[in-house]
């Protein structure tokens, strides 16, 4: 048979990236950024100036709720239409009515973020569900 | 040896950290200076007292939150 030599022509781009790839060995596989996002907004809650929108959620319920933050510091914690189970608790008397099924939750220590008020919250909630 | 991520539930900054075992909480918020917080695995899980070792109670890499103190109560219902 008879050949004949045409010359020679680079390699196709993705050829030539395989075979660098395979002389250079594995390039080290990329570090995933982890986001660093505070407890309120990792769990949904959306801000809006001084104040905050979401739920306090547990394994048990999620409750629909609203945090103001005040130019002083201080931070009110409010909570819609509480079940039974947290009127039950004996920190009910801790749940201010503030008209339309809307609650202020009383902090006797307050906290000192928003994140923080949260989660004592969602503890509490849990808490009257297990007892 | 055991590594953690501190999550600061305020800001969402992560601390990472190597613990020893009989590493307390306590030593734990001491070292990443932070003396008026409480760790814990999340809210639905107790809070770490003080002098309790978290070593055995955490998984290698694992995410635990540090927040501030705080208590739902009026005077009285302390």
């Amino acid at each position: 048979m008879r050949i004949r030599d045409l010359g020679t022509r680079p390699a196709p781009a993705a050829l030539q990236n395989l075979f660098a790839r395979v002389t250079r060995g594995q390039a080290p596989p990329p570090i995933v950024e982890r986001r660093q996002l505070p407890y309120w907004q990792e769990h949904g809650w959306a801000q809006q100036g001084n104040i905050y929108t979401g739920s306090y959620q547990t394994p048990y319920a999620a409750f629909q709720g609203w945090i103001e933050q005040e130019r002083s510091g201080r931070i009110n914690f409010y909570i819609y239409n509480p079940s039974n189970n947290i009127r039950s608790h004996s920190h009910w008397t801790c749940f201010q009515h503030r008209g339309n099924d809307w609650y202020l939750v009383h902090m006797g220590r307050e906290p000192r973020d928003v994140s923080s008020g949260i989660m004592t919250i969602e503890r509490l909630i849990k808490e009257a569900y297990e007892r | 040896m055991k590594k953690l991520s501190v999550v600061v539930a305020g800001t969402g900054q992560i601390r990472d950290v190597e613990i020893q075992p009989g590493t307390t909480a306590g030593d734990v918020l001491h070292q990443l200076n932070l003396p008026d917080y409480l760790l814990s695995k999340g809210p639905n899980e107790p809070f770490f007292a003080s002098a309790e070792s978290v070593y055995d109670k955490v998984k290698d890499g694992e995410k635990i939150f540090a927040s501030t103190k705080a208590e739902v109560g009026v005077a009285v219902c302390a």
